[in-house]
Formats: structure tokens, sequence, C-alpha cells
């Protein structure tokens, strides 16, 4: 594994849940590409998610780092009657396996597992999944390009915002 | 079962004023009875006939408590079941959607055909059953009657209901206004979403359909995507109408009868629909007034008591399982038309995931007010919801001049969407069931 190292992976990903239960929503799309696309596609049966996120249904299918910002501007609007009072969350990312290079060692991807226990007006809620990372070092830092989250939970309690999962 | 004066007292109407006591929402007792009237007792909404295609498709769901599934046979005819053997009960069907030549009881291995009868009896020989045949003493019970109409699937145990077409009465003019979008019909996107709001079903059923809140709620979603608009600079199928939010478009409210409700609202950007690129063909195929429908009104319909059809930023089937009177499940699911060019499907289930899921940017605020009623509700000390806006425009059946082309004449309505007239018709039609049966 040549120019990206697991520490430098693994702070990313540990920065990534800080910034988000912390509600540190700038510090959280510096962490993104311009071109960062976010997906959590849906599911489409009780073992299979949607697969083609262009002509299926998916919960969250953010296109660059703007469509992101569009869900920090709502948050941060206080007119969102869904996020006012906001649910506390405590991000826990772990068991992170670091996939394959790229040729010139720029891009690498990996995987990794989340719980998300959060608390708010629908009291205390746990859901997990998986994350699949693309990662791309930019000029030395190492930013999400890609992220793809399969939340294993349906039968959803109360709103699931960018920082519940 | 709660007594008839007590259910009539509910809703109270006469001296202008229309309300509706908050107990509606939380009595355990009126629960149980709208459960056994309304889902147990008439016609609900089951599925889309795209969801069962192919023969030995199933598909499972519940009518108000009780488990049951739909499977396309063999003819192409469509047969609806309780989803519990005929033996002991276990349920049959081990996903909600799938594909099975018989039906196998996982439990003790008993068979049956897609006409519900039992084929199989695992050591019948060696049962010492009294009598014989006893194969024919054991056939699934159908649900009493299942009809479609143009793909929508619904049903009712009981078997005492009007036909379907007479039970949508005029909401079928704008079931087509969705169903001619294309001529090979309409097909469910692959993926659903389920949620879980607390909040009774009757909220869902006014949320649907209440346009007064749209300009407070989804003020937000407006300003949220004029900046992205300033910011992003698209064009097209890729912009979201957003004008009915913070405008002032034409619009207006139906009472269809039967407890059946719609809204409508201009369209102020009706090339960012994905009908839009249909337009021509829609031009030369259909009066230039359905047209007008089609293309540049936006609508929302609810069919009593379990579903909406929506066809507004993007197109929307949400079935409503009420489980106890503070919780709703429901499941959202994008409906499109069959053929439609890769970019347009694309454009709709984008705008449906910026909206519509409780994980988009609208449906979500519309769940958390629609809870914060619910939990409102509890302030028991105030007795009554108001529904009194509109109530000096109501306009009665051919005094509607709006849906002129479509072949509607509604009960009535009025014509501005910030009005609350239309749910006048949905407790009268409540009220009135509930009161029938209590008596009986």
């Amino acid at each position: 594994m040549t120019g990206i190292s697991r520490p430098q992976v693994e702070d990313l990903l540990y920065r990534e849940a800080a910034f988000l239960d912390e509600k540190k929503w700038r510090e959280w799309l510096a962490l993104y590409t311009e071109d960062a696309v976010l997906w959590m596609p849906a599911w489409a049966s009780e073992s299979e998610t949607t697969a083609d996120p262009e002509l299926e249904l998916n919960l969250l299918y953010l296109r660059g780092r703007s469509s992101l910002e569009d869900r920090v501007f709502r948050i941060e609007s206080g007119e969102s009657f869904a996020s006012v009072p906001m649910a506390r969350t405590a991000h826990v990312v772990g068991n992170v396996v670091l996939g394959a290079v790229d040729g010139v060692g720029a891009e690498l991807s990996a995987r990794a597992s989340w719980i998300v226990h959060s608390y708010g007006l629908h009291g205390s809620l746990t859901r997990g999944g998986s994350y699949e990372y693309l990662l791309r070092s930019e000029h030395g830092t190492l930013k999400i390009a890609r992220k793809k989250i399969v939340m294993i939970d349906d039968r959803l309690v109360g709103p699931v915002d960018i920082f519940h999962v | 079962m709660l007594a008839r004066e007590r259910i009539a007292a509910m809703v109270e109407e006469g001296d202008g004023r229309f309300r509706v006591d908050r107990a509606v929402y939380l009595e355990p007792e009126l629960f149980e009875a709208e459960l056994s009237v309304f889902y147990e007792g008439g016609w609900v909404f089951l599925a889309h006939e795209s969801q069962i295609r192919t023969a030995g498709d199933y598909f499972a769901t519940r009518m108000g408590r009780q488990p049951v599934f739909l499977v396309r046979k063999k003819d192409g005819s469509i047969a609806g079941y309780l989803n519990a053997c005929a033996h002991r009960g276990a349920t049959l069907v081990p996903y909600e959607q799938g594909r099975a030549s018989v039906f196998r009881c996982r439990f003790h291995g008993w068979v049956y055909n897609h006409d519900g009868r039992c084929m199989v009896i695992k050591n019948e020989e060696t049962g010492a059953y009294p009598g014989d045949d006893c194969k024919e003493r054991f056939a699934l019970t159908p649900v009493a009657r299942v009809e479609s109409y143009r793909g929508f699937i619904f049903g009712s145990l009981a078997a005492d209901v009007p036909p379907l077409e007479d039970w949508l009465a005029g909401t079928t003019t704008w079931i087509d206004l969705i169903v001619d979008q294309s001529p090979q019909g309409l097909e469910v996107v692959r993926g659903a979403s389920t949620y879980s709001v607390h909040g009774n079903w009757k909220l869902q059923a006014e949320n649907g359909v209440d346009g007064y809140h749209v300009s407070t709620v989804h003020r937000v979603f407006a300003s949220t995507i004029a900046a992205r608009e300033a910011r992003t600079r698209v064009e097209g199928l890729r912009e979201t109408e957003a004008g009915r939010m913070i405008g002032n478009v034409a619009s207006g409210c139906y009472d269809f009868g039967n407890g059946h409700l719609g809204i409508w609202a201009q369209r102020t950007k009706p090339q960012a629909h994905p009908l839009w690129r249909q337009k021509e063909r829609l031009e030369r195929e259909f009066p230039p007034e359905r047209v007008e429908w089609m293309l540049n009104r936006g609508r929302n319909l609810y069919l009593f008591p379990n579903v909406f059809l929506m066809d507004n930023p993007s197109s929307q089937i949400r079935t409503l399982h009420p489980v106890s009177p503070d919780i709703c499940e429901v499941t959202v699911r994008c409906i499109a038309p069959v053929g439609e060019a890769a970019d347009a499907r694309a454009a709709r289930l984008r705008k449906f995931e910026d909206f519509y899921l409780t994980t988009g940017m609208a449906t979500s605020d519309d769940l958390a007010a629609l809870e914060a009623t619910h939990a409102g509700g509890f302030a028991r000390a105030a007795r009554w919801n108001e529904f009194a806006r509109g109530m000096r425009d109501i306009r009665r059946g051919a005094q509607d001049t709006d849906g002129a082309g479509t072949g509607l004449v509604p009960q009535s309505m009025t014509a501005n969407w910030d009005h609350e007239a239309l749910y006048h018709g949905f407790y009268r039609f409540w009220k009135q069931r509930l009161v029938e049966s209590a008596a009986s």
C-alpha cells in the first residue's frame, strides 16, 4: 500500500464521526471532495438494497458537495420542523477494512461498520450498518470522494438526516 | 365499542363552525372500531399490479390487523387470501414479495395452490382424520372482494361492499390523470421506505391533503432549493418546482365523497416535471383541459382510508397501516410511467428523494408537525380542533368549474388549497359509518 496509510484512513473516518456528533458542519463538509457522492440506498427486499442509484429509489443520493451543503443549509436555518430541537448523536465507527489502492496511490477504498445511538423527541434510538468509502488524496489531504451508507434498519422512527447515519 | 352518542358528539357542525374532538386521535376503543369498520370491513388499497406481474408472484400486506397476500394466478387474474395456514394459522409466505408455484406452510408442511385449495396434508394417510376428503375442508380463506381500477388493486374483507368504481366515485377522474401519463400504464420503481409515525392515522390522512401548512412547514424546503439553484444553476428537469410553497398560485381542495379528498396547485415550473417530455404526445391524445391538469397542476389524492396517490414534485403511492391509536406505519413507493426516458425517470426519483422520504427535506418536516399535533392532542383540557377555513367559499357539485374537462363532479370544493373545508367530507363520512356500525 503506497501513499495512503491505515492511520490516515482511520483518522479521517473518526474525525467525520466526531464532526457529525459535534455538529461542526463546515468542518464536516471540508472532508469531502467537490464532486463527492453520498449514497444511502433504499431497501428493495428483506435482503437486498437497491443497486442502481440513478434509476432506483434511494434514501439519500447527494451528488456533489453542494448537495451536502443543501442539507446543512436546512439544518442551520432553524426552520426545519424536524431539526428543532435537534437529536443528540454518538457515532461509533469500527471494523475498518482497507481495500485496494489505485495505481498512482491517490485513491483507496475502505469499508467500516457503524452504530449511531441518538437521543431526541423519540427517545433513545440505535441504528447501524456499513460504510463503503472511496477516499482520495487531494494536495496531500485525504478526502471522501464517495461514501455509500447501508442502514440495516427500516420502519424508521423519527427523521433520519445526514447526522443520524 | 363506544356508544353511538359518544362518537356522534366527536364531530360538531353548525352555527358557522366545524370542529372535531381531539379524542378522535387518542381513544383506544375508537381505534378498534375504525379498524373493524374501515380497514377490515370495507375497501382498502392493497398493491399496484406491477408488483405482481408474473404468474406465481405474491405480495404480502395487511388489512387492518389481518395479514393477507395477493397472488397472480396462471390465468392472469389476481386472488387474495388471509396470510394464515388453514390448519393452525401460521403465516404462509416468508417474504413481502416473492414467487411461488404453490404455498407450503413451513410449520407442518401443508400445501395450497393459487386457488387457495389444500393440495397436501402431510401424513394425511396416518392422520386418523374423521371422514373422507379432509383436504376439501381446509382451504385458504379468500379476501372477500379483490378488484383493480386501472392497475391499482383494492380488497375488502367484507363481501357486502359496493363495486370498486362506485366506491372510488369521482376520484377515478384523478386516477386517470396519473395512469394516462403512459400508454403502457404505470410501474412501481424498485425500492421502498417504511416509517413508523408517532401519530394517529387520521393525522396522516389530514396532512397529505393539507395545503395550508405548505407555506410554513415547507418554506425551508423552498429556501433550500432557492439557495441550491442560485449556487448550481441547474436547468430543465433538474430544476425543482417550489413556487407553490411560497407564491400565490391557483389551487383548490376537493371533497370527492366517501371520505376521499384531493388538493391541487398550479405548477410554476412545469418544465421541471418529468412529464413535460410527453407534452406533445399528451396534446395529441387528450383534450386541452385534461392536459392542463396532467402537466400543470400538482395533485395529492387521498383514497379513504389507507392510500395517497400523489403527482406533485414526483409521483408516489403512500400506504397507511395503523398499528395503534398512537402509531401509524407508512410505506412510500415511487410510481412512474412505463417506458419513461432514463433522464426523466432519474429526475422523478431525485425529486422524490429530495422531498418525500423521512430522510428527505420535506416529509421529515411533515412528520415532525404531525407528531407535534398528536402530542398536542393530549392537551384535553382544550377539546376541539377547528376546521372552519374555507366555509364561506364552499361550492357544491357542478358549481365547480375548475374540474371541467376531467369529467369530475365533486361533492364539494373550495378554490384555495389553504382551505380546510374538504375535511368536512372526511369527518362526516367517518362519523356516519362509525355511528351506523355502533348502532347495529
